[in-house]
This record gives C-alpha cells, sequence and structure tokens, in this order.
C-alpha cells in the first residue's frame, strides 16, 4: 500500500462514494461544458435567425418587427420578375466566368511555386496577397485602373484598339471587369490548395515518363491533372460557394450597375436587405442564396466521394 | 525542353510582375500623387490625400476597426479553444454532430444576417460596435473551432495522459500541456479571425448607420460612392486599410497557410 502511493504521488485520499459520483458526472459533463459557449451562440445566432429567415420569407415585413403572412408570394414575384431571373444568370456568368479564369492560373502558378527552383517561397508569398486583401481594398485597386479617366487599362486598352474602350459603362465590360477582379482574389487559394496536392505526387512518375519519352504537356495533361482531381475539386467547391454568395467585391466595384448589368444574386440582397430594408422579399433571396450553395455543395461532394470510391 | 522551362520562368517572373504586384503598386502610386499625375513612375509625391483623409475623421474609423477585431478574437479565440479542445479529447454522444461546423462556413453569411438586423434592433444592439463584434465572432467561430480541433488532435493524446495520471485534473493538463503544445495553431486562428474581421465591411454596413461608427471598411465604401473621381483620396484609404493586413500576413503567414491548410483539406 505503502509502494503504491509512493508510486502515485500525485493521487489523492482514497474518494467516498460521493465524491466519485461528482468526478464522475464532472467527466461526463465536461465535455459539453467546454462546448457550451460555442453552440448556444451558434443557436442563438445562427440557427434561430436561420427560423426567422424563413417566417419572414413567408411574410411582408416592415421595420416596427410586424409581419403578414403572404404564403409563398415573395417567391411568386421573384421568380416572375425578369430583373431576379437576371440576377441568377448573371450569378452563373461570374461564377463560370471565375472558375475558366481563376483555374488555369491557379495551375499555373501551382507549378511554378511547386518546383524546387531558389525564391519559390517569395514567390508563393506574393501569389497568396490577393487572397490576404480585404475585397473592398481589392474592388478599389481594380476600380483605379480601370477607371474611364486615367486608369492605366483604360489607356492600354485605347493603345491596343485604337479606340476608347471603357469597361465600366457596358454591361459585358463591366462584367469582365468583376470576373477578373473575383478570378484575381480566387487563384489563390485554389493555387495552395493544389500545390499540396502536387508535392504529394512521388518524382519517378515523372522520371518514369520522361524515359518514355513524355513531353511537358503530356505529363501535366496525364499525371498532374488526374493525381491533383481531389485538391481540385475541394477548390471548386470552396471558391464556388464563394462566388455564388459574393456581395461585397461586385458591390463595391459597380453597385450592380450599369443598369442590372453586374447585378449578381448577393448583390440584389444586399440592395434589398441593407439599403431598402425589405426584409421580406431580401429572406426569400437569402433562402435561394442558400439553396444554391447547397446543390452546389452536394455536387461537388459527390463528384469527390466518386473520386474516393473508384 | 530547355527552352520551355525558359520560358516558363520567364511567363511567371512577368506574371507575378504584372498580374500580382501592378495593382497593389498603382494604388500606392495614386494614393501618393496629385490626381493628374498620371506618370507609371512619378517622381513629385504628396500626402495631401493622407491629410484629407484624415481630416475626414478616418482616424475614428481605424479605432472602431481595431475595436471590431481585436473583440473579436477576444472572444473567438477562448470559445473555440474550448470547444475544439471538447471535439478533440472527449468521446460524447452527438459528437458526430459537430460536421455542421465544416458545413456553416459554406452556407452565405449575408442571407442570417437579414434576421439578424431586426434581432439587433430587439436586443438594443442596433447601431453599436458591440453587434458588429457579435456577428463576426459566431461567423468565425465555426471554421476556427474546426482547426483547433485539428490543432489538438495532432498533439500526441500520450503526453496529456502522463499529466492525467500525475493528477491533474482535464481543466490543468488543457492550460499547461495542450495550450502551449497548440500555440502555433492558436497564433493562427487568432490572426485568421483578425484579418477576416478587419477585412470585412458587411456586419459593419448592416448593423451600424452612423458614420461615426463605420469600420475601415466600410468607410471605405463610402468613399467610393461620396468622392466618384478623387481615385487619390479612395487609394489613400485603400493602402492604409490593406498595410496591417500585409504586414501581420507577411510576419506570420507560415503558421497562417498552416491553418488554413489544416482547416480546409481535414
Amino acid at each position: 500500500m505503502t509502494l503504491s502511493s509512493t508510486l502515485r504521488p500525485g493521487r489523492a485520499a482514497p474518494a467516498s462514494r460521493g465524491q466519485r459520483l461528482w468526478r464522475q458526472l464532472r467527466s461526463h459533463a465536461l465535455p459539453y461544458i467546454f462546448l457550451a459557449p460555442l453552440v448556444v451562440l451558434l443557436l442563438a445566432f445562427l440557427a434561430f435567425p436561420f427560423g426567422s429567415l424563413i417566417y419572414y420569407s413567408l411574410h411582408r415585413v416592415d421595420l416596427g418587427g410586424s409581419a403578414n403572412f403572404i404564403g409563398l408570394r415573395n417567391f411568386v414575384i421573384l421568380f416572375h420578375e425578369q430583373r431576379f431571373v437576371q440576377n441568377l444568370t448573371t450569378s452563373g456568368i461570374y461564377l463560370a466566368g471565375n472558375l475558366a479564369i481563376s483555374l488555369p492560373l491557379a495551375y499555373f502558378a501551382a507549378l511554378l511555386i511547386s518546383s524546387n527552383r531558389r525564391g519559390v517561397g517569395v514567390l508563393r508569398t506574393l501569389f497568396l496577397i490577393p487572397w490576404v486583401l480585404a475585397p473592398i481594398v481589392t474592388a478599389v485597386l481594380f476600380k483605379t485602373l480601370m477607371n474611364p479617366s486615367s486608369g492605366p487599362i483604360t489607356f492600354a486598352l485605347k493603345w491596343i484598339f485604337g479606340h476608347p474602350v471603357y469597361l465600366t459603362l457596358t454591361d459585358w465590360g463591366a462584367r469582365l471587369l468583376i470576373i477578373l477582379h473575383s478570378a484575381w482574389r480566387s487563384f489563390p487559394l485554389e493555387m495552395l490548395l493544389i500545390a499540396a496536392g502536387m508535392t504529394a505526387i512521388p518524382v519517378e512518375l515523372y522520371e518514369a515518363s520522361r524515359v518514355d519519352g513524355a513531353g511537358p504537356w503530356k505529363q501535366f495533361r496525364y499525371i498532374t491533372l488526374p493525381l491533383t482531381r481531389t485538391p481540385l475539386f475541394s477548390a471548386l467547391l470552396l471558391i464556388s460557394v464563394y462566388t455564388i454568395q459574393d456581395a461585397e467585391g461586385v458591390y463595391a466595384l459597380t453597385q450592380g450597375g450599369p443598369g442590372y448589368g453586374t447585378e449578381v444574386t448577393g448583390v440584389r440582397l444586399f440592395k434589398e436587405a441593407f439599403l431598402y430594408f425589405n426584409i421580406g422579399l431580401a429572406s426569400a433571396i437569402g433562402l435561394v442564396l442558400i439553396v444554391l450553395s447547397i446543390i452546389l455543395i452536394v455536387f461537388y461532394l459527390r463528384i469527390l466521394g466518386q473520386g474516393e470510391s473508384a | 525542353m530547355r527552352r520551355t522551362r525558359l520560358l516558363f520562368a520567364w511567363l511567371g517572373t512577368f506574371f507575378v510582375a504584372v498580374v500580382i504586384i501592378f495593382p497593389v503598386y498603382w494604388g500606392l502610386r495614386t494614393s501618393l500623387v496629385a490626381n493628374a499625375n498620371l506618370d507609371l513612375f512619378p517622381t513629385q509625391f504628396t500626402l495631401d490625400h493622407y491629410r484629407e483623409l484624415f481630416a475626414a475623421g478616418f482616424l475614428n474609423n481605424i479605432k472602431n476597426s481595431l475595436i471590431v477585431s481585436l473583440g473579436t478574437v477576444q472572444w473567438t479565440l477562448p470559445i473555440s479553444l474550448l470547444a475544439g479542445y471538447s471535439l478533440a479529447r472527449f468521446n460524447f454522444a452527438g459528437k458526430r454532430f459537430s460536421v455542421v461546423l465544416l458545413v456553416l462556413p459554406l452556407l452565405p453569411a449575408i442571407a442570417v444576417l437579414v434576421p439578424l438586423i431586426l434581432y439587433m434592433r430587439v436586443l438594443g444592439l442596433y447601431n453599436t460596435l458591440s453587434a458588429v463584434i457579435v456577428a463576426s465572432t459566431v461567423f468565425s467561430l465555426p471554421f476556427c473551432t474546426w482547426m483547433i480541433r485539428g490543432f489538438m488532435l495532432s498533439i500526441p493524446r500520450e503526453i496529456e495522459e502522463a499529466a492525467l495520471i500525475d493528477g491533474s485534473g482535464p481543466l490543468r493538463a488543457l492550460w499547461s500541456i495542450d495550450i502551449p503544445l497548440a500555440a502555433p495553431g492558436l497564433i493562427a486562428v487568432g490572426i485568421f479571425s483578425l484579418i477576416n474581421a478587419w477585412n470585412n465591411y458587411l456586419f459593419s454596413f448592416a448593423f451600424t448607420t452612423k458614420r461615426a461608427l463605420q469600420v475601415v471598411p466600410a468607410a471605405l465604401l463610402g468613399f467610393i460612392t461620396a468622392w466618384g473621381q478623387n481615385y487619390g483620396g479612395m487609394n489613400a484609404a485603400a493602402v492604409v486599410a490593406m498595410m496591417p493586413v500585409l504586414i501581420f500576413f507577411l510576419v506570420f503567414q507560415k503558421w497562417f497557410i498552416q491553418g488554413m491548410l489544416a482547416g480546409s483539406s481535414k
């Protein structure tokens, strides 16, 4: 007995039954106690508002908080409205354009930073800068580059085409602007994920393919691309979801203009909620945005799941 | 073969110089010269735009931003630390629901902000910085908790068990074993939520209407609409908004990237 107590110096004297019960209770309750602040906050400020979102989307709400039940009227109004249909298609164009530009950029940058040349660390740092800057900051930078009176891009376009081309004044020009901006912001995260996948590819594969006479393009097409499938689709999932929800970047750049030319769904929601305080309609748009996000998440997760089972 | 590699290196350098550096350089340049000056490499500089900015009360916006971002970190860190530790170390009923934490950051925060405006009114928080801090904390919590869970899982359990056998309780083990060992992860989480809070204008825009309560990005949005063609002033504000982020990122980037990869891949 003395032996065992010297072996366990910190052990207290044998506990009474009550003490043991208390200790057991504490060790069972402890995980929940630790989680409690998180769960309470998420319930109060996420789950509960989400419930209200559904509720408000079925009501006409004024700022005093009084709500009249109108069924699905908000949704009927939205989907019969040409403007909202255009909001959705603009979101689709925004997403497709972003991916079409940012993914090749991301692969190119990932190839650059996953080689073991000197100075690669500096490159990686520089590439990540667009991603850490605030959307509002990069929007100001892009606005300045493209502004009709003194932007260097405006001058460059004038020099190339021989006549002034004002990106911000036409629908497609403004769309190109918001797409370039979001692709610039999106490619670093894609690059980071893809590069992490690239470093996991065994060097022997490339060596063997070189012996078989494969050039850089074939190596990329038949080794790099298939073996970075999982990080590619993770990146696609994240960027697609962020892009379809984006309001900050687009609103700062164009406020949805000219006209409704760049008014993506997020910007429409932003305007209805924070500028016009149209809570009912904004809630309905919010729900549409949530459903769109869930569709994207499920779509990409299924593709990822297939890759793992195959 | 050699030629393609050379082409690659050349293209890469060009790409970095033009695509990444130029927009930032041009912004900095524009903030430091008179608006009529269009030189690519100007020789005459002025601080007028910055003076103008601070005359417009920008210092107050910086103060608000500091309060909001530090407040967010102050609440996010302890809450996500406890929750992340609990998820990594204990087995309990309902633990599998923690996957929700991975899905939440993928859903649009802006949608939930709509009813939250009315909530903040009812709570009497509308038009206060507290509302911005609460929202910013709540929306950063799921991802931060998941990150901390990952860092805790990477600490070998045996170290902690040794401490438990020595007679210290779980709280003490957390304090003296896990927190010091997970310190790099905690720093990553802190910086992540700090930068996110500093960069965001949605919460400030949604919950405050007074100019005196706006954070830097929200004030910057105001300048865009109010100043129209004053690109010098706008870019001065943008430079002030991005400097702390750039400095923080350059100093802590290793931890920051680690944290992001740990959080988004598993």
